[in-house]
């Protein structure tokens, strides 16, 4: 077996309101392991119960059933929490802190002394970008700025495993981009990130696996490469069609088409993977257009994660119909 | 561990003196010191008996109130603005929290205190009386009330909101407070009215141990313009208090173990 930086195993998380009159399943048996040394993108969208999953690994949040441990240690272990990095998602802060006295905090509880403390403060601070902001106080902060001071807070301790909560969140692109590129880094000197994001971009650049949770359970796992369909999807052309081509030269190029755009007379389309397509580029000579691209469209992340997450969507939705009949679930 | 919870009590000292009510208290007890120098003059007894009894008691009521506020708040807002998930994911134990938050509180109050008492000093020296130390022995055993009184709202404080908690805090302090004048009151009452009242009681600390001056205690009249009582009951009242903080302090941890912070 791998040697694991999170093993999680059927980790269940139902929240009750006061009395028990309400209950919100949360998680509903979550098994994932992350391999040490390796970036894991944890994917879903809203409610999905990925916040959820990491506030349980960071002992936030107990859970109702399942097991987990981080670094070989058991949930809620100090040792285990020394170890670690966190930045929770929006981060809130102290505001009346600066990122320095942020950071001298979070030493303090990392048991760090003064000097070291003071010293990988300086070294993150300028790391993250804010070497400009040392004197503001983090009320001052844009929520891109709160986001890398935490980022330098959750670093403090040189971490071996590093867990974020939408780390990319509130940043600009070229924020977006140090953070990944600062991920990246991490693995290189022999770290495990542990990831939640919506923007799927950011995973496919940099994971080495991914897991992709919706409505509390797992929908899939494994590498980017491993999970996405490597069957032909379709094909994608862009056209440039003749100089006052009509509504019939439109229709018999895009007969078939599952996605037509048209800008001015440039035609971009996706033709169905079963097409013909020496035929079609036949077709559009014949109608005058100039073939500018023709490229296969395989099956990306993103077409992963809307299949799956609506799968899901479906999967309660009848569910929860068939609770409303009495009939038994599909 | 002493340096976590420093490093907690020291954050929470940050943030109590950011608290701008707390500065208008200051201005309020130093008025209220003012205002007793005005007072002794139209009094018919010595003016420094006012300053004394005006300081004293500017002690005890804006000092517990100012316990009872930090204790209802500091520990709620680390909840509700989740300022807290960014510490108990690090190696720092609940329970440390909780009593660093409450380090924190007591050196907040222990300033405050402090400048209460010098404002009164200040006041008793204008008026050409020294500080006696029956007075010492009053401003120490208010500063224990004062800190007990900030473990009683930190625990409610653990597991309720600050409305409910300040009310709860409010109560408990103000029976504590007034246990003689209820036992005293009931005393010819019916019996279960008796033990209710004596079970009621000791489930709340005794405060009034704190605020002797007036009282007989051993057959004794105290004041503090007199006969005060000895170190050696100072010393036990501050047993009774820090018996009671512990308590109450355990009680908070554990209730602060079991949330989940969402």
């Amino acid at each position: 077996m791998a040697d694991l930086a999170i093993d999680v195993r059927d980790l269940k998380k139902t929240y009750r309101t006061p009395f028990a009159l309400k209950k919100v399943e949360a998680l509903r048996g979550v098994t994932f392991g992350v391999e040490r040394g390796h970036i894991f993108g944890f994917v879903g969208p809203n409610g999905a119960g990925k916040t959820t999953t990491i506030r349980i690994l960071m002992g936030l949040v107990r859970p109702t059933a399942g097991s987990a441990t981080l670094l070989g240690h058991p949930l809620a272990s100090r040792d285990a929490r020394r170890k670690i990095g966190f930045l929770p998602e929006s981060p809130y802060f102290y505001d009346y802190l600066t990122v320095g006295e942020l950071c001298d905090l979070a030493g303090r509880l990392f048991g760090i002394d003064a000097a070291a403390r003071k010293r990988r403060a300086d070294e993150l601070i300028e790391k993250v970008g804010l070497g400009g902001a040392r004197g503001q106080s983090l009320k001052k902060f844009s929520k891109g700025m709160l986001q890398r001071a935490g980022l330098a807070q959750a670093l403090m301790n040189d971490p071996e495993l590093v867990v974020l909560d939408e780390p990319m969140s509130g940043l600009d692109p070229i924020g977006r981009k140090e953070v990944r590129d600062l991920i990246l880094e991490l693995r290189d000197r022999g770290k495990t990130v542990f990831f939640s994001t919506h923007i799927l971009s950011d995973v496919e650049a940099i994971t080495d696996r991914v897991a992709i949770v919706a409505r509390g359970q797992l929908q899939a796992h494994g590498t980017p490469a491993e999970l996405v369909s490597h069957a032909l999807q379709g094909v994608d052309v862009i056209v440039k069609l003749a100089p006052g081509a009509g509504a019939e030269a439109d229709a018999a190029l895009t007969t078939g088409a599952t996605r037509v755009r048209r800008v001015g007379d440039e035609l971009s389309l996706t033709l169905a993977a079963d097409s013909d397509v020496d035929a079609w580029i036949a077709r559009a000579h014949a109608a005058g257009a100039r073939v500018m691209q023709i490229a296969p469209r395989h099956e990306t992340l993103e077409d992963l994660f809307v299949r799956r997450v609506a799968g899901a969507d479906r999967a309660a939705a009848a569910v929860e119909a068939a609770d409303a009949s009495g009939a038994p679930a599909p | 561990m002493i340096g976590r919870i420093w490093a907690i009590a020291l954050n929470t000292f940050r943030e109590a003196a950011r608290i701008r009510v707390l500065y208008g208290i200051l201005v309020l007890v130093i008025g209220s010191n003012l205002l007793a120098i005005f007072l002794g003059q139209l009094a018919i007894s010595d003016a420094d008996r006012v300053a004394r009894d005006v300081g004293l008691a500017g002690i005890s009521l804006f000092g517990s109130l100012t316990a009872i506020f930090l204790g209802v708040f500091l520990l709620y807002t680390e909840v509700q603005r989740r300022t807290i998930h960014a510490i108990v994911s690090k190696p720092i134990s609940r329970w440390e929290f909780v009593v660093g938050k409450y380090a924190g509180m007591v050196v907040v109050l222990s300033v405050l205190v402090g400048v209460f008492a010098v404002a009164m000093i200040a006041m008793l020296t204008v008026q050409g009386a020294g500080v006696s130390a029956g007075v010492a022995k009053a401003v120490v055993l208010a500063w224990l009330e004062v800190i007990t009184v900030a473990a009683i709202a930190i625990f409610f404080s653990s597991f309720s909101t600050p409305f409910l908690s300040g009310i709860f805090a409010l109560a408990m302090w103000v029976i504590g407070r007034l246990t003689p004048d209820l036992e005293a009151a009931t005393r010819a009452a019916a019996p279960w009215i008796r033990v209710t009242t004596r079970v009621a009681l000791e489930i709340v600390p005794d405060v009034h141990l704190f605020a002797v001056s007036g009282r007989t205690i051993d057959g004794a009249a105290v004041s503090v313009h007199g006969d005060f009582v000895p170190w050696s009951y100072v010393a036990l009242a501050a047993a009774h208090g820090v018996g009671w903080t512990i308590g109450l302090l355990a009680l908070a941890a554990l209730l602060f173990h079991r949330r989940d912070f969402v």
